[in-house]
């Protein structure tokens, strides 16, 4: 894909501080290109699980709002640099699942995330299995994949 | 027949019947009337507990069936009746046979049999039985030490894993009749004796009105509240948010108050830049300090509650004064620990501000109001209901039901609210739990721990509350404080001074507070840092480890102050 025709990017994060790196980029990214940005985060509620706890449907609830909230804060971010198209979207359930499902309906050109720490155990996607989930990604939705590090 | 004979037969036949009813021994005319002579007792174990459901048997020696035989009641009491028809013979003997103890065998002397001869009840001596380690000992601690390691180690829900409790040991119990005594735990009916119904049903009650509240918006508006009270000072806003969050813990559940706390938490706090753990941490360690203020605070305080008969007022008296010491200790090393993040604190941006606002509202006023009502009304009889005798589980059925038919929500919702997982949770958490009490486990521990302490309430107390504070921030309080309930029952017997609950206290404020030790100590810390997560800022064992142990040692310290102070100056035992 040439760079040019970047003309969307989605920017798959969770808003730590540890993925600082990967916003920047993707904000560096969209106005490089001058491309519409769209912030990705899933949120995978499947640690409730195990609580015992009653009703869902308002947990659930609040903590999409919460994830709205962070990401409202990195489109801020985003418009402050100069980012004229900018969005976020909030999704729930699996992160691999739910990140495939929205790179294969969004028709990006181009999706910035984050890399797995190393020696981070908590992580999404583990060292060895974060590339070929991307080759499969960039296979079936024809998009590139940019990932940044950390310490980027 | 004509109608006349009828209507004398028939007025023959009710004289006759009311005649058989009214004229004692009328039934078997010539019989004389049977004098029952009585031989009353006690059964209890080495720790002067009752021993319920013993087979007691009066024998004469040579003879295979007993001439008379009964099983003790709850109190421990029996009462063997022995037939006027039978002669007294001399070489009588009772025989005690219990589940998991040492039988029992006495021969009767002449200071019993005469008596008996000349048909006088007799009083015998207490008796005291002695506990049998056999297998299913080993099979009941088995069973709840794997029980306790699968909700540690997170192998199972923790609900699965004391239902896989519970199943080993109705299985064992059941396979006993083919693969021996040894084996036998309790059935079924011996089971379910060990459930606290009081508790299931308190639980479920407050399930019902919490699932009506946090629809209200009422959390995540007194967030905003607190952040409007501290003028964004970052400091002053942590000190608010622990205050609301432990007063609302003190009546809500901890788990769904974190639950709805956190999100908005960190929402306020990524406004102002501030890292939200800094927040967080102080706001879960608040909740579980305040919540064992009172009797509905927490699990743990309502297993005690219910156990050892202790009201809304026992616990808000004899708790209070020691929760707000140990918050006062919280709230300084809080803003000692987290003192650089909250420093970092910078100006809210007006349109991040606007949509926290936005969302932060009272969501249902008029439910929020009958919610008010309904919570007063119930507070009331939580506080004035142990005049009437009103256990805290009918106030919080009836304060649900008001809420329900005054809101008539969606009744299936409504019941769907209930946590079911928890119930049944708690269930097969009794069970376990008595397994362990019924083969001799409690006892031994019980005894072990009288013995270290040598009869020291002081030593009793210092060491029911530390080692409950340590031992919570390894596995989860709810189970420990199940098993811990009859040791702390037993050594209130044993221990000269601690009838007065006080060992009781010492395990609420251990229990509790011990959760603050670790990410694991309670359930408050795990959903709190499973929601962290999610909005990017996890919470790592070590890190609570860090953060949390310091909190413990303060609060405990100074819980541990107060708990000394009431109940050995303020009101000493008797000598």
């Amino acid at each position: 894909m040439n760079e040019e025709e970047v003309r969307y990017i989605v920017c798959a994060v969770r808003g730590r501080p540890k993925s600082r790196a990967t916003v920047t980029r993707a904000i560096d990214l969209a106005l490089k290109h001058r491309a519409r940005l769209t912030f990705l985060h899933v949120m995978d509620a499947e640690f409730l699980e195990h609580a015992t706890i009653g009703p869902l449907s308002v947990i659930y609830d609040e903590l999409n709002k919460m994830g709205q909230f962070t990401m409202m804060i990195l489109c801020d971010r985003a418009s402050r640099r100069g980012v004229s198209e900018v969005d976020y979207v909030v999704v729930e359930g699996n992160i691999r699942d739910q990140i495939e499902r929205f790179i294969l309906s969004s028709q990006a050109d181009l999706v910035v995330m984050g890399k797995p720490q190393p020696g981070i155990p908590k992580s999404i996607f583990k060292e060895n299995e974060i590339q070929a989930y991307i080759r499969q990604l960039e296979d079936q939705a024809k998009v590139r994949i940019v990932q940044v590090s950390p310490d980027h | 027949m004509n109608s006349r004979f009828l209507r004398t037969l028939l007025v023959l036949i009710m004289v006759g019947s009311i005649l058989l009813l009214v004229i004692p021994g009328a039934h078997a005319q010539g019989e004389t009337p049977a004098i029952e002579r009585l031989i009353t007792g006690k059964v209890v174990d080495k720790q002067g507990q009752p021993v319920e459901s013993a087979d007691v048997t009066l024998d004469v020696s040579g003879e295979i069936n007993p001439i008379a035989q009964v099983t003790t009641q709850s109190d421990g009491r029996y009462t063997l009746i022995v037939p006027s028809s039978d002669s007294i013979p001399e070489n009588l003997s009772i025989r005690i046979q219990r589940a998991h103890f040492k039988n029992f065998d006495m021969k009767l002397g002449s200071s019993v049999i005469s008596p008996l001869r000349s048909g006088e009840a007799v009083a015998m001596p207490m008796i005291t039985l002695t506990r049998q380690i056999n297998l299913a000992f080993w099979i009941a601690t088995l069973t709840f030490l794997i029980m306790l390691l699968l909700m540690a180690a997170d192998k199972l829900h923790n609900t699965l894993a004391a239902l896989v409790g519970a199943s080993i040991i109705f299985a064992f119990s059941y396979s006993s009749a083919l693969l021996g005594q040894g084996l036998f735990i309790f059935n079924f009916q011996g089971a379910i004796k060990y459930v606290d119904w009081n508790v299931i049903f308190l639980v479920m009650g407050m399930m019902i009105i919490i699932a009506v509240v946090e629809r209200t918006g009422i959390f995540q508006w007194l967030a905003l509240v607190a952040y409007q009270l501290s003028g964004g000072r970052a400091w002053l806003l942590v000190t608010i948010l622990m205050i609301i969050t432990g007063i609302t813990s003190a009546f809500l559940d901890n788990v769904t108050t974190m639950l709805l706390m956190t999100p908005i938490t960190v929402q306020i706090a990524l406004a102002l830049g501030i890292n939200p753990l800094a927040l967080l941490m102080p706001e879960v360690m608040a909740s579980n300090v305040i919540g064992i203020s009172t009797l509905i605070g927490t699990p743990t305080n309502i297993l005690i509650g219910s156990y050892a008969n202790i009201s809304f007022n026992g616990f808000l008296a004899n708790l209070t004064p020691g929760v707000i010491l140990a918050m006062v200790g919280l709230v300084i090393y809080s803003q000692y620990a987290y003192r650089q993040e909250l420093q970092s604190a910078s100006e809210v941006s007006p349109l991040l501000l606007e949509k926290l606002s936005e969302r932060a509202h009272i969501t249902e006023p008029v439910h929020l109001r009958k919610v008010g009502w309904v919570g007063a009304g119930m507070l009331v009889l939580f506080i004035f209901g142990e005049n009437l005798n009103l256990v805290p589980a009918v106030t919080a059925l009836i304060g649900a039901t008001v809420l329900l038919v005054w809101i008539k929500p969606d009744i299936e919702e409504m019941i769907e609210a209930v946590d079911w997982t928890t119930l049944v949770f708690f269930i097969a958490l009794f069970i376990v739990v008595g397994a362990i009490q019924e083969v001799g486990l409690i006892s031994m521990i019980a005894d072990l721990i009288a013995r270290l302490v040598g009869g020291s309430l002081i030593l009793t107390m210092l060491t029911v509350i530390w080692v409950s504070a340590l031992i919570s921030t390894v596995i989860a309080n709810i189970p420990f404080t199940a098993a811990m309930l009859p040791v702390i029952g037993y050594l209130s017997v044993i221990v000269p001074g601690a009838h007065s609950k006080v060992l009781f206290f010492s395990l609420a404020v251990g229990s509790a507070l011990g959760g603050n030790g670790s990410l694991i100590g309670a359930s408050a810390n795990m959903v709190t840092a499973g929601i962290s997560e999610r909005a990017g800022y996890p919470i790592s064992y070590i890190y609570f480890l860090k953060k949390g142990f310091p909190a413990l040692l303060i609060t405990v310290g100074l819980a541990t102050v107060w708990l000394l102070l009431r109940f050995l100056v303020l009101s000493p035992p008797p000598a």
